[in-house]
């Protein structure tokens, strides 16, 4: 799956049926502090990745393809086990938020905007918490 | 093995409970979601995964007894005991740590980022930040809360932490909380005048003890002296107040903490001696954080993790053999998964837990008044990364920080059901993992945990402990039962009437 490019650049090109779009994401992201991270579509149902190591980088490329490669398996079953759990881990990180924020004061009620908090996603799956918080996303090729 | 010999896929008997089983020295273990354990034979496991269980054979009688048969389960005491292990989840942040300068008059070779020299008192906690974090701290829904004090050195800026006492003091007289004190100080800047006041406030104190005198040294330098010499002698002088106030030596004493870096990994019964010999009845083996030091240092102090395992067995059979000759000391990670395992308890050690305690079991406060998940989360941001930063003690409001989306992906993040390879492992019902490191290391939250240090040191101990308890040697079971035994130190919770 890992073609041949020119020297330290690592390309991967997946199966979209194997791996979730939001798993190459995910997995494509931790690369980011070290690489210049390009996905691509090269054909239809495929998507590849490629690595190019940012200059002080001197991990050779077969062990950032091993890396990415694990990193998408981990990934992508950690998406399936969320679901297959969704119940049980939506339960206990309820209780844990409910038991350590407790109830809100009544100038907090005063301030609430309850539209908003009743569209809430709890477990901040609609937007990635990276993409919200720390690393942007890699520029394009090129730019 | 198993599944080659049999040829096909295995099936669980209708009766039996799901299990996990892992190989433990010559014993298979098998262990249940709810923490249960029993060991059986490989003879034993292949009649389980045929999908038989003879009725009335002594293997079905010992499954009876450890609760791994459906009709054996009492649903009602199951819940009670799922919600006591969890009742952490009921309240919020019980450990507040206030970091109340950066400044610090040793240098040790693994510190740190989060240290400054001692003239630079700009990275000093201010009497006003001090009070906005207790105030913050207060606000907890735990009822039982402990604001510990650290550096850098905390003694170098001992004004503030008496202020923050007496502050916390004055105001949890409206919270009515269980409040505890304790202070992390290489206890060089210690004099009786700051002891007097730390005694009577029941300020516990904990200190660094990295080894015997040499390998301490070397590694905690301290200008004009001997670090261990120094911390040696307060701490023979603060057990000794707490002789003559009456309390019990064997529980109230100088808690010591150690780093474990290469040079110590041969000299596991020399550390142990050193304890023993300063009064010290616990040591908490942890291996090195990747936090804070640079990676040239690195280099030098970091280890391969089987050469820790090895070294921490060594040290823990020797810890046992002298448990059996009368001394008593306890190795802490042994001491939390044993709880874990052999009782219905649950230690709430905020690193080995699932959620994790970042955010809702702890909350770090840096000098200048920055709030983080936690201790390790705010050395990050001392490397450069606000990953871990929440909000400033004074502005964010408690339930704010609490709810925050950081604290929510950390809580998904170290939920051990929503993780791959811990989803499946024997050792789920014991064990945590940390969003922090697996960030530091591996660049995610989540992290691989089959490639992971946090969890090869996790599986080895908890692999150590249950060989152990497989060979049943009657005095190691029964040191490794009494290590399980928390005796509450009373004194040091403060007396506090609610108005
Ligand atoms: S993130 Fe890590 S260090 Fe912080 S509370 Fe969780 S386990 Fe502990
Ligand atoms: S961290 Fe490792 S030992 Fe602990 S539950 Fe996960 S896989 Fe098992």
């Amino acid at each position: 799956m890992t073609e041949a490019q020119p020297v330290g650049e690592t390309v991967i090109e997946l199966d979209e049926s194997l791996y979730p779009k939001d798993a190459i994401y995910g997995a494509a992201y931790v690369f980011i502090d070290r690489c210049y991270v390009h996905l691509d579509r090269p054909a239809p149902g495929r998507v590849s990745v490629r690595l190019r190591p940012k200059a002080n980088v001197t991990v050779a490329s077969a062990d950032l393809a091993g890396e990415l490669e694990n990193e998408l398996l981990g990934q992508a079953w950690r998406r399936l086990l969320v679901d297959e759990n969704r119940r049980l881990v939506e339960t206990v990180t309820t209780q844990a938020l409910a038991g350590a924020a407790g109830p809100p004061g009544l100038d907090e009620l005063l301030e609430m905007d309850l539209d908003a908090e009743a569209f809430d996603d709890p477990l901040g799956i609609a937007i990635s918490w990276e993409e919200k918080y720390k690393k942007r996303p890699p520029k394009p090729e090129g730019e | 093995m198993q599944l080659a010999r049999l040829g096909s896929r295995p099936k669980r008997p209708e009766n039996l409970l799901p299990v996990r089983h892992r190989k433990v020295g010559d014993a298979i273990l098998l262990t249940t979601q709810f923490g249960d354990w029993v060991f059986v034979s490989d003879a034993e496991l292949a009649e389980l995964m045929a999908g038989k269980l003879e009725p009335g054979s002594s293997l079905e009688a010992r499954l009876r007894e450890k609760k791994f048969l459906l009709d054996s389960l009492d649903a009602g005491a199951l819940a009670d005991r799922v919600r006591r292990k969890k009742s952490f989840l009921r309240h919020g942040p019980n450990l507040h740590v206030l970091v109340v300068t950066l400044r610090c008059n040793a240098t040790c070779v693994y510190c740190h980022a989060s240290r400054a020299p001692m003239d630079r008192v700009d990275t000093d906690m201010s009497r006003d930040t001090a009070e906005k974090c207790v105030d913050l701290a207060l606000r907890s829904t735990a009822p039982r809360i402990t604001i510990e004090f650290q550096g850098g050195e905390p003694l170098a800026n001992f004004p503030v932490v008496q202020h923050a006492i007496e502050y916390a003091l004055t105001k949890n007289r409206a919270y009515g909380k269980e409040l505890e004190f304790t202070m992390v100080s290489n206890l060089s800047l210690l004099d009786d005048e700051r002891l007097d006041y730390l005694v009577k406030h029941k300020v516990q104190i904990c200190t660094s003890i990295d080894g015997p005198a040499a390998l301490h040294d070397k590694q905690r330098v301290l200008a004009g002296g001997s670090a261990f010499s120094q911390a040696a002698r307060w701490i023979r002088a603060i057990n000794q107040r707490y002789v003559d106030l009456g309390l019990d030596p064997t529980l109230y004493h100088v808690e010591a903490l150690i780093t474990v870096t290469r040079a110590a990994l041969d000299q596991p019964r020399q550390i142990v001696d050193t304890y023993l010999e300063l009064g010290c009845r616990a040591l908490f083996l942890r291996p090195l954080d990747p936090f804070g030091f640079a990676s040239e240092t690195g280099h030098k102090i970091e280890y391969e993790r089987r050469s820790y395992l090895d070294f921490y067995r060594e040290a823990v059979d020797y810890m046992l053999e002298k448990n059996a000759a009368g001394s008593e000391i306890l190795e802490r990670y042994a001491s939390i998964f044993l709880t874990k395992i052999l009782t219905d308890d649950d230690p709430n050690f905020l690193d080995i837990r699932s959620p994790c305690g970042a955010g809702i079991g702890q909350l770090a406060y840096n000098y200048d008044g920055s709030v983080f998940t936690c201790d390790e989360g705010r050395m990050l941001h001392e490397m450069g990364d606000d990953l871990f930063l929440l909000g400033r003690a004074g502005e964010a409001k408690y339930r704010e920080l609490m709810t925050h989306d950081t604290v929510r992906a950390m809580l998904a993040a170290s939920n051990l059901d929503a993780q791959p390879d811990c989803v499946s492992c024997t050792y789920a019902a014991y064990c945590g993992i940390c969003p922090v490191h697996n960030y530091e290391t591996q660049g995610s939250l989540h992290g691989r945990m089959r490639e992971s240090d946090w969890c090869r040191v996790h599986k080895g101990i908890q692999d150590y402990l249950f060989e152990k308890l497989a060979r049943g040697e009657g005095s190691v079971v029964e040191t490794l039962k009494r290590w399980t035994t928390a005796r509450e130190r009373t004194h040091f919770l403060q007396q506090c009437a609610s108005s």
